[in-house]
């Protein structure tokens, strides 16, 4: 996806239904989106305004983000992310979310929500 | 340098991404640019897990030279029976195990290549394997350094050491010389001077007191007409300066209250962030330009009380009392007339001292500055003492403080009451000041900074990134050999600190005593 304007991680969270289940940083925000299942993909894709959209909940995936200073994960379809990621998440200060319906569902509900702000933006 | 090994645990996903985490940290102190330190830490991941999927173990060893990392990651494994087939995208024999978790994709070493500027790849089935790869490294742009009104009697220090413990940056070193200050890490707090019982640590500043002819105001910080004991109240301190001429006498306390009440409204109304920082305690905003910079964004853009009186007062006659090394600092190249409180203390104690119950008239006034506080301190959460304040700065930084709106910090205990330069106790002196009518403050308000805060290279080795690699290598070597217990009697806080102190020539004297021969 390519790069929009930042847009803050709690107000997409808010935008897209999904239940913040660790704040992170205040106010960490994204210009872009990328959504996988493949931890090789999550880590060549990952950034520190990337927000990562997927399915896996556990804590490798965490620690993948704590490496590459990934703000905000967002589990897709539900899922309940496992203890050690919700752990992992609290200490590195990592926004943890958990969107309530599928991966495909998930990227079409952000896509507005970044490629608005583009045009939102001056 | 020598390599740095890290060992790699097969199978073990709980330790998985240790190895890669610590050579990040490495990159960080050589001040490496962020571009090269991400292409290193995705090349070292990949060839950190390929080990802990697929072999016994393994072990990761990182090389700094010049201008390379050089990264070797070697395993007792089962080996690529055909390595062309290994580095084809989507290739992969993986267990499911590790599939389940994400891992497995094939994409493993087509990204280390991708991300290193040279990779190569040896294997022999049965034996293991062993990934190769370099990635160039240039230098992130140096930060500024800080300043500070800190001085040094050597003659006075008697080697106790409860000053490298006190100080919350390891900025001070004990020679057999005396107390050194390494200028780059200290925050011109107070830790050291209230851990030093002997007088060898004090603030710069006049040792006589400014004549009233000099200046036509005078500042005083709010602790220091609650300095003259019991039954001595603020006013008749005030008429005391006014005696020995001093026209004009502000008391910063609504200049404090001004600024609260601007962070507040500023929290409200304009912040992107939550909690907002509070810049009331300008050795907390050096703190968090030295220890915390990703929370640069979450401080108020303000001047603390003190500087916003600076401004104020520019292009006029004015003398300050200073409460701490930060705020003489910050008046340093004002040019106005600074003073410590003790040099006030003594100048006015003698027309004070034994003056009984007498009143100053015309000095009871109403200030705002009670109001706001009652109406407004519910919002504020105010953390005072640097142990605190380093425990408040993390859980900001780890997003645990989103229950505050704001967030005043002070290194001293008490805030600025509690500063050591300072003759009461802070509990003693708040007392006296909240029985006491309210002072003269000129015209209390809160003024916007013009110049952003910004973070500073406190941890850079060298400027030079080849040095820098070089030095590390020679710290990590050298601090392998000393014993971890970071008991200070070598006059450094800790052993790493000696370590890094030897290696950048600045240990003249320092000797392990724990250390096999009590040599270094």
């Amino acid at each position: 996806m390519p790069s929009h304007a930042r847009v803050r991680l709690e107000d997409l969270a808010r935008q897209i239904g999904a239940t913040v289940t660790t704040p992170g940083r205040p106010g960490a925000e994204v210009d872009r989106v990328y959504a996988g299942d493949r931890i090789s993909d999550l880590l060549d894709q990952s950034s520190d305004r990337t927000l990562l959209v997927t399915n896996l909940a556990g804590g490798q995936l965490m620690r993948v983000a704590e490496l590459m200073d990934v703000p905000g994960i967002c589990v897709t379809g539900g899922r309940t992310p496992d203890g050690e990621m919700v752990a992992l998440a609290r200490s590195h200060g990592t926004v943890l979310m958990v969107s309530p319906v599928g991966m495909f569902e998930t990227c079409a509900r952000l896509y507005p929500c970044l490629a608005g702000a583009k045009q939102a933006a001056p | 340098m020598t390599p740095t090994s890290y060992p790699i645990q097969g199978g073990d996903y709980q330790r998985a991404g240790a190895a890669s985490r610590a050579l990040k940290e490495q990159l960080k102190r050589i001040g490496a640019d962020p571009s090269a330190i991400r292409r290193a830490v995705i090349a070292a991941y990949e060839a950190e897990m390929n080990v802990v999927i697929h072999a016994s173990g393994g072990c990761l060893k990182a090389t700094l030279d010049e201008r390379r990392l050089e990264v070797e990651v070697a395993d007792e494994g089962p080996g690529i029976p055909d390595i062309d087939l290994a580095m084809k995208p989507g290739y992969s024999t993986a267990p499911a195990a590790a599939r389940e978790l994400g891992f497995g994709a094939g994409m493993g070493l087509p990204n280390i290549k991708k991300n290193s500027d040279f990779f190569a790849i040896e294997s022999a089935v049965g034996r293991g394997t062993c990934v190769r790869f370099t990635i160039h490294l240039r230098p992130q742009e140096a930060r500024a350094v800080g300043r500070h009104s800190l001085l040094l009697a050597a003659a006075a220090c008697r080697q106790c050491l409860k000053c490298i413990h006190g100080c919350p940056t390891r900025a001070l070193r004990v020679r057999p010389g005396g107390p050194a200050i390494l200028e780059h890490l200290c925050i011109d707090c107070t830790a050291c001077l209230a851990a030093c019982p002997w007088g060898a640590i004090a603030v710069a500043g006049a040792e006589a007191a400014a004549e009233a002819a000099s200046a036509d105001v005078l500042v005083l910080p709010p602790a220091m007409p609650a300095q003259f004991g019991a039954g001595i109240a603020p006013g008749q301190v005030l008429a005391a300066l006014a005696e020995m001429g001093w026209r004009e006498v502000w008391v910063m306390d609504a200049w404090e209250a001004a600024l609260r009440a601007a962070v507040l409204d500023f929290a409200r109304t304009e912040a992107a962030v939550r909690p907002v920082i509070s810049p009331a305690c300008p050795a907390v905003v050096n703190l968090i330009e030295a220890r915390f910079p990703s929370l640069i964004g979450s401080v108020a853009p303000f001047w603390s009380a003190l500087e916003a009186v600076r401004e104020e007062l520019a292009g006029r006659r004015a003398a300050f009392v200073v409460s701490c090394p930060s705020q003489r600092t910050a008046l340093e190249s004002a040019g106005f007339e600074t003073m410590l409180p003790a040099v006030v203390r003594a100048a006015v104690a003698p027309r004070v001292v034994g003056a009984g119950d007498r009143r100053a008239a015309g000095q009871v006034e109403d200030s705002p500055w009670r109001e706001t506080r009652l109406a407004e301190s519910g919002a504020i959460l105010r953390v005072t003492g640097i142990r605190h304040v380093v425990n408040v700065l993390e859980a900001i930084e780890n997003g645990l403080m989103n229950d505050a709106a704001v967030i005043e910090l002070f290194v001293c205990d008490e805030g600025c009451l509690g500063s050591p330069l300072m003759n009461e106790d802070p509990f003693v002196a708040r007392h006296r000041l909240g029985e006491a009518p309210a002072a003269s403050s000129g015209p209390a308000k809160a003024i916007r900074r013009r110049a952003p805060f910004v973070g500073r290279a406190g941890l850079r080795l060298d400027a030079d990134m080849a040095r820098a690699i070089e030095k590390l290598g020679r710290i990590e070597a050298l601090r392998r050999t000393l014993p971890a217990t970071d008991c200070g009697l070598c006059g450094s806080p800790t052993c790493a600190a000696l370590a890094e102190d030897i290696v950048m020539g600045r240990a003249a004297g320092a000797v392990c005593v724990r250390q096999a021969g009590g040599s270094r």
